[in-house]
């Protein structure tokens, strides 16, 4: 399946075409657009304005795919908080990672073509997701 | 003299719920936008404040109000000037009441110390997210911060 977003992803784009690839779709391909109009038609749009896969009553994309496929895994949502703070920075929830996140990523995609921002944060997301099941685990922070 | 780009929403919003005008005005407040009129905002327009306007509009309409977002110039150097040292002069204020509380902190108990030097540091980071003019005030509030800190430290654990 073909999925569709806006050029230069930041940490919520990062993390959602991580989630459709690891939980959601395993062929996911991505196509990067700047604007709406410009989604092919057999693309699905996330993160953009308009889209169904998008921010919706104050929470990011990333959440909104949880809802969507009903995915209830607890790290992803210890993760859905980390990416939120990083996205709207709004203290909703207390997520001392995300400001770290969101510099990485924004970093990333000024020195790196899309695809390759893509390619060079899903293992740091395959990272976290290990990292907080562990913390979950254990109770506390893993060594 | 050359004038910047900049982003701007207009919006509508109905009275009723609200929850969600409410919930716009701790979003604009939150990332500083300068209300030029009832109903129209703007920043400088960069990729983060661009989409972070973006959201707001969605949210808008999803409250059943109206949303448009705009990027655009304004006409004079004066003009921009002018809503510059607007934006400066808020932001400004924020940081003295910071440099405030630093300096009052001094005078409590290493515990209280600590305590407030870790509100005002995410306070600090807070206020200059949305300093897109450098205030002048933003030297001596981080430094009456950082001086909280070193006081903070220089008590033996």
């Amino acid at each position: 399946m073909r999925w569709a977003t806006r050029s230069a992803p930041h940490v919520d784009r990062t993390a959602c075409a991580w989630l459709i690839a690891r939980f959601i779709d395993a062929d996911a391909q991505f196509v990067f657009v700047d604007d709406p109009d410009d989604v092919p038609a057999d693309a699905t749009p996330f993160d953009m304005r308009g889209a169904e896969l998008s921010h919706r009553g104050g929470e990011c994309s990333f959440e909104a795919f949880l809802h969507r496929y009903e995915l209830d895994d607890p790290v992803l949502w210890a993760i859905a908080r980390i990416v939120h703070e990083a996205d709207l920075n709004d203290e909703r929830y207390d997520a001392p990672e995300a400001p770290g996140l969101d510099v990485l990523m924004r970093g990333l995609s000024m020195v790196r073509a899309d695809d390759e921002v893509l390619a060079l944060s899903a293992p740091l997301y395959d990272g976290l997701y290990e990292y907080l099941k562990r913390a979950a685990l254990l109770g506390r922070e893993p060594a | 003299m050359s004038v910047g780009q900049w982003v701007l929403l207009a919006y509508r919003l109905p009275r009723e719920p609200s929850t969600a005008r409410i919930a716009l005005w701790r979003a604009l407040r939150r990332l500083g936008a300068a209300q030029l009129l009832d109903g129209l905002v703007a920043l400088p327009a960069d990729s983060r404040t661009r989409e972070q306007l973006e959201w707001l509009a969605d949210s808008v309409v999803e409250a059943g109000g109206e949303a448009t977002v705009w990027l655009a110039q304004p006409g004079s150097a004066a003009q921009e000037r002018m809503i510059a040292a607007r934006m400066q002069a808020d932001v400004g204020a924020e940081y003295r009441k910071l440099m405030q509380e630093a300096k009052q902190a001094q005078a409590t108990p290493v515990g209280a110390r600590k305590r407030t030097l870790g509100r005002l540091r995410r306070e600090l980071r807070r206020v200059r997210r949305r300093d897109y003019f450098p205030a002048p005030e933003r030297e001596p509030a981080t430094a009456a911060v950082d001086e909280l800190a070193a006081s903070v430290e220089q008590v033996p654990a």
